[in-house]
């Protein structure tokens, strides 16, 4: 034999199936494996599923994708996937894959109440374009919305973004990263003046404890998860703490999981914080050159409704709370108050104003939190001692506390998820500056992503209501202006009220304020919380709502039209990981049938406008902003025929295919090295849209903090992702730092550099005393930020806590997981983990199916009472990927005020018997 | 063991054979033991179950030819396939001869003549009970490692941490690419009921999927010159989805 069998078993799948039974091989069948992968093309991508962002290679043959492997060039994983990742090459063909655009039709014609039938292209976009300019006209450009992604590709977000803020004029374009990490964006932006990670995954191997916050990495951030795990094996010094509210798989190798109450991580960052104060640990020298102090108002509800016209009767007294609540025992001694004090919520309209206080101060606010208090306050097992729990307590302030350990705090949905998330993630920078352990390898307080692309897309390219690319924001005059500029559109073209979040426009929805509404590389009928409201408000008679999507899902069934979407390996795309490394890959095969890319979606749809149709003077109900007429939008034609724009042009010449865009001709051999780009075939014109515009959005980062390399670079062979800031074809590795930033004056040591906020009036824990504005320039704030009461928790009725979130298998809603069969047999349904206790004080056990209740709707699932999450009694978890269970019917829509990113993890349910 | 008592239970266990065989009865009789012969560990060479079956006439050749006496004829009491070779690793493991004269015994090609080096034979599998295996418990053991035939290509051992102690944990992995299931290492094995075991492959081995290579083995780098000409995506005929979509409530 001239293969020896190892070179034979790694030479096909195929053949080592007759291996596997032991038949000695025929030298022709190893011939024919070899044959069959001789013409495989192989090309680098990336990950389509979390906020880790692997490398992965990707083999096709014949317009289909034959295997993928982890990139073993790829830093961040380094050949390896997770399960989920080891089925990318699956997720494009599920048998119900969406081909044709189909629309509800009775007679030939759309029909509300007609049942799905396949259409033209041409039949969907004319469709699309009446009923948008009917809302547009009827109630302005605030009464048409998108819903957007974290999973966008970077040039799909820019052009939603850019259709919608310089073209419709709206900013009603929100993602479902809202409810992933709008509350790290508020920390990120109050506490640095700039968003995003200072420092990298390679924090990881340097640190010498690692702290994970609400963030179970085992199962979400799998491949993190490993680098962390052979950090601690590795270095006998390392040290892992879980805190969590129910145990769960990262606490396997942890040294210490500290299970605490909903909403008590507040607390226990308070009294992290006093102890280093109380034990003499604070860094004062850091503290004084780089941070200042800070503080806010405490009264500011719960980012529910302000009326309970819309609300379900159950619902009433839980919403009564976003206009005043009564303070507990705990949450009067956190505030310094009394307890039964009612509060009206009087800073609900300005969540996030702040001023700067003295050290004293915060001192005097950390003051009620002693270890006696919080102990008993966050203790979150009712079978653990409160001794055992304050011992964890004290052990956790040892770790953090010791002077020359190095510290990295992870979170993720725990803490953004959260009704106080903008607190608590701020709370994370509180503790790590006070102790001088921030921006420098293995030091640093570190929120992880859950989307491919929040960082990348949603947050970079600003995809949200309030923002603009490159941290910008839309209510800033000159960052208007900036963008204006660069967009080349004449000035107050750019609408400076702040749009609908994502939640919000579910309630605009439901409250008639849109009737128009375009959803993007997401499915936000299921993942957005209390969805029997938004699913009956989806089908009233006029509201017309499209959904792009690849697969039937939920937001698809509740639809009027759906626009069959090419999948991620069927575009040219880049995504962003949460360690800032941008990333991008090719179209490596081409989409099935008539579906076409969400880029090609936009751009066609761009077509159907004229300048006259939207450039015009508009209404916008409640505009207030100076250089501005109260109610309205100016109109700009005037101004834009002088910059050589006619009325007649279409959005899709100025937005788009510009002259200057135009120049980025396609074919590319360079680039494309022989791979094809369906969208720009389409188009036929004779530019490459992905290009061209990445390459237009990457001028908004230049020499303001936030460089990229130009597309070409990301494309090349040799390049897995560069994190930004990338400054002369450097990436960059921890922000802040002298050491690696380049951004950092020389000599300064440490820079928090970011622009955003930094001037603020001075004041007290209780307010403002000098509305004069201190300028902070290149320093962080350390806020003070109090315990706050979860407003709806379990009482005689509702008596268990139930939280949402995800499991290793599935992604978000299942649309692809679900559709790979071996994912779906490895875990078919959603299941609700509870303590087995609980399960048989209620007549249940392990396997049973059980009613699960809350104030917002009624569901089943199936009852775990072992397995991979552990929850301590009175405590519930539930997955949500599952669309027949649908979780997401008895979560609570309440959010943070300040970041509006909802709290999916504390509703309280009954659960019962079938 | 002596020669006249080999032959006399060769002898025996092809009487028993025979005192069967008689038309729909022995062919009946295959049916039923077809699924019990999975747990028959073959001598190198065997042919899939259903080939092999077909091809051995139950001579008792291969038997005669080892020289170890690790080879059996299969009794009526036992779950395989009456006189058809198999053996018992944990009494007589396979030695690997290096001439294989089992299989040149063979008058019908039952043990495939294309067997030309005996690290390619593939009697079954080894596979270790983790639980009970005391290298993996810490001790510092690994026989099944130092006595395999190809140690460090069919099996190896890892270095873990143990975390409950500064020591390391020599931990033996098997690797089926090069396991010939001689059975040497559950031979050697010296837990009370070996630890490490062999058996048929199919009761054990899992296999990738097809859409899956490990990327630091599979030395494939990105395609210069891509071809997406060759790539055709047809429409099909008919909408899918349409049954979930316009059907029930959400």
């Amino acid at each position: 034999m001239e293969l020896t069998r190892r070179n034979f078993l790694k030479s096909s799948v195929a053949a080592s199936a007759a291996a596997a039974v032991g038949v000695p091989v025929s030298k022709s069948s190893i011939a024919q494996a070899a044959e069959a992968e001789k013409d495989w093309q192989w090309d680098k991508s990336v990950c389509r599923f979390c906020g880790t962002g692997c490398g992965i290679m990707v083999a096709t043959k014949d317009g289909r994708i034959m295997a993928t492997k982890g990139d073993p060039d790829a830093p961040v994983n380094r050949g390896l996937n997770c399960i989920k990742g080891y089925f990318n090459g699956k997720i494009m063909y599920g048998k119900d894959r969406l081909t044709q655009p189909l629309m509800r039709m009775k007679d030939g014609r759309f029909h509300k109440e007609g049942k799905f039938h396949p259409v033209t292209w041409e039949q969907a976009f004319d469709e699309m374009a009446v009923r948008f300019k009917k809302t547009y006209g009827e109630l302005g450009p605030h009464g048409v919305a998108i819903f957007g992604s974290g999973q966008y590709t970077i040039p799909e977000g820019y052009v939603s973004a850019k259709l919608m803020k310089a073209g419709f004029r709206s900013n009603n374009i929100d993602p479902n990263a809202r409810h992933c990490m709008a509350s790290a964006v508020v920390a990120f932006i109050q506490t640095f003046g700039i968003d995003e990670p200072a420092g990298t995954y390679d924090d990881i191997e340097h640190t010498d404890t690692v702290v994970t916050w609400g963030a179970n990495m085992a199962e979400c951030h799998p491949i993190l998860w490993a680098r962390v795990s052979d950090r601690r094996l590795s270095s006998d010094n390392t040290r892992i703490v879980n805190l969590t509210t129910y145990g769960n798989q990262s606490s396997d190798i942890a040294d210490a999981e500290i299970v605490f109450k909903p909403g008590t991580d507040l607390a226990i960052m308070n009294y992290l914080a006093r102890e280093a104060i109380a034990r003499d640990a604070v860094n004062h020298e850091f503290v004084d050159k780089h941070c200042v102090f800070a503080t806010g108002p405490y009264d500011i509800g719960y980012g529910m409704r302000p009326t309970d016209e819309y609300a379900f009767e159950a619902e009433k007294d839980i919403q009564a709370k976003e206009l005043e609540v009564t303070l507990d025992k705990y949450e009067a001694i956190a505030q310094r108050k009394e307890p039964g004090t009612r509060v009206k919520q009087n800073n609900t309209a300005a969540p996030v104003k702040h001023w700067q206080i003295s050290f004293d101060d915060f001192k005097k606010g950390l003051d009620p939190y002693t270890l006696d208090f919080v102990a008993e306050l966050s203790k979150g097992d009712p079978d653990e001692t409160l001794e055992s729990h304050k011992k964890k307590l004290e052990q956790l302030a040892d770790l953090y506390l010791e002077k020359d350990r190095k510290v990295v705090t992870f979170w993720t949905m725990g803490f953004n998820q959260h009704y106080r998330g903008s607190w608590v993630n701020e709370q994370a920078y509180m503790l790590h500056l006070l102790l001088g352990k921030q921006s420098m390898p293995g030091n640093g307080a570190f929120s992880l992503t859950g989307q491919p692309s929040a960082c990348g897309t949603a947050r970079e390219v600003g995809t949200f209501a309030h923002r603009l690319p490159a941290d910008m924001v839309v209510g800033n005059p000159k960052h208007r202006e900036r963008a204006e500029k660069i967009w080349k559109l004449p000035p107050n073209t750019l609408n400076p009220k702040t749009g609908s979040h994502i939640t919000k426009i579910m309630r605009d929805l439901e409250d008639g304020s849109v009737k128009w509404a375009w959803v993007q590389v997401n499915n936000p009928f299921q993942a957005t919380a209390n969805a029997n409201h938004w699913i009956t408000a989806a089908r009233k008679q006029d509201n017309f709502l499209v959904v792009s999507e690849a697969y039937p899902t939920v937001s698809a069934k509740v639809a009027d039209l759906i626009l069959p979407t090419a999948m991620i390996f069927e575009k040219w795309g880049l995504y962003g990981n949460a360690e800032r490394r941008t990333q991008g890959w090719r179209e490596q095969v081409p989409p099935p049938g008539e579906a076409m890319g969400d880029v090609w979606q936009g751009l066609e749809f761009a077509k159907r406008f004229r300048l006259k149709e939207v450039w015009g003077e508009q209404p916008l109900p409640g505009l207030k902003a100076e250089g501005f007429e109260d109610g309205s939008l100016p109109d700009v034609l005037a101004a834009a025929a002088k910059m050589g724009y006619s009325p007649e042009d279409t959005l899709y010449d100025v937005l788009f295919a510009t002259p200057e865009n135009r120049k980025v001709a396609w074919p590319d051999a360079a680039v494309a090295k022989g791979h094809g780009n369906h969208i720009a075939e389409r188009l036929g014109d004779g530019w490459f849209p992905e290009k061209a515009l990445f390459n237009e959005y990457r001028v908004f980062g230049l020499d303001y903090h936030h460089d990229l390399a130009d597309f070409d670079t990301y494309m090349r062979d040799d390049v897995r992702g560069l994190k930004w800031p990338v400054i002369d074809g450097k990436e960059t590795e921890w922000r802040f730092n002298e050491e690696y930033d380049p951004y950092v004056p020389k000599g300064a040591g440490f820079a928090f550099y970011g622009k955003a906020l930094k001037a603020t009036p001075t004041g007290d824990l209780d307010g403002v005393t000098s509305a004069e504005k201190k300028p902070l320039p290149d320093k962080a704030k350390i806020f003070f930020r109090p315990y706050a009461a979860p407003p709806e928790q379990p009482d005689d009725n509702y008596d268990l806590w139930l939280a949402t979130g995800r499991v290793l298998e599935h992604w978000h809603t299942g649309t692809m997981t679900r559709r790979v069969p071996e994912l779906h047999r490895a875990v078919p349904t959603a299941q609700l983990y509870m303590h087995p206790e609980d399960a048989k004080a209620r007549g249940l056990k392990r396997n049973d199916v059980a009613w699960i209740e809350s104030r917002r709707g009624r569901i089943k699932a199936v009852v775990e009472t072992q397995g991979r999450n552990r929850t301590p009694r009175g405590y519930t978890f539930l997955p949500f990927f599952d669309e027949g269970v649908f979780a997401n019917k008895v979560c609570i829509d309440m959010t943070c005020p300040m970041s509006k990113e909802t709290d999916f993890k504390k509703a309280a349910v009954k659960v019962y018997k079938v | 063991m002596s020669s006249t008592r080999r032959d006399f239970l060769i002898k025996s266990a092809q009487a028993a054979a025979l005192a069967v065989t008689g038309g729909l009865v022995w062919a009946y009789l295959l049916k039923q033991q077809a699924n019990a012969a999975a747990y028959a560990i073959r001598p190198p060479g065997a042919r899939m179950a259903d080939d092999f079956n077909a091809r051995c006439i139950k001579c008792g050749q291969c038997v005669r030819a080892c020289p170890f006496d690790t080879l059996r004829l299969a009794h009526s009491a036992e779950t395989i396939p009456i006189g058809t070779p198999y053996f018992v690793p944990r009494d007589i493991p396979c030695y690997m001869c290096e001439d294989i004269p089992c299989m040149n015994a063979c008058p019908t090609g039952a043990l495939d003549p294309g067997l030309e080096d005996i690290a390619d034979a593939r009697m079954g599998q080894a596979v270790i009970d983790i639980e009970n295996c005391l290298s993996w418990q810490g001790l510092r053991c690994e026989i099944c490692h130092r006595e395999c035939p190809l140690t460090d290509k069919a099996i190896t051992v890892e270095h873990h941490p143990r975390r409950i102690s500064r020591h390391a944990m020599f931990v033996p992995l098997v690797h089926s690419d090069a396991c010939t299931g001689c059975g040497i290492c559950e031979k050697a094995c010296p837990t009370e009921v070996a630890a490490i075991r062999v058996v048929q492959p199919e009761l054990v081995r899992g296999r990738i999927g097809e859409h899956y290579r490990l990327g630091w083995k599979n030395a494939a780098g990105i395609t210069e010159d891509f071809d997406a000409g060759r790539a055709k995506a047809g429409s099909p005929a008919a909408p899918t989805g349409l049954d979930y979509l316009n059907e029930g409530e959400p």
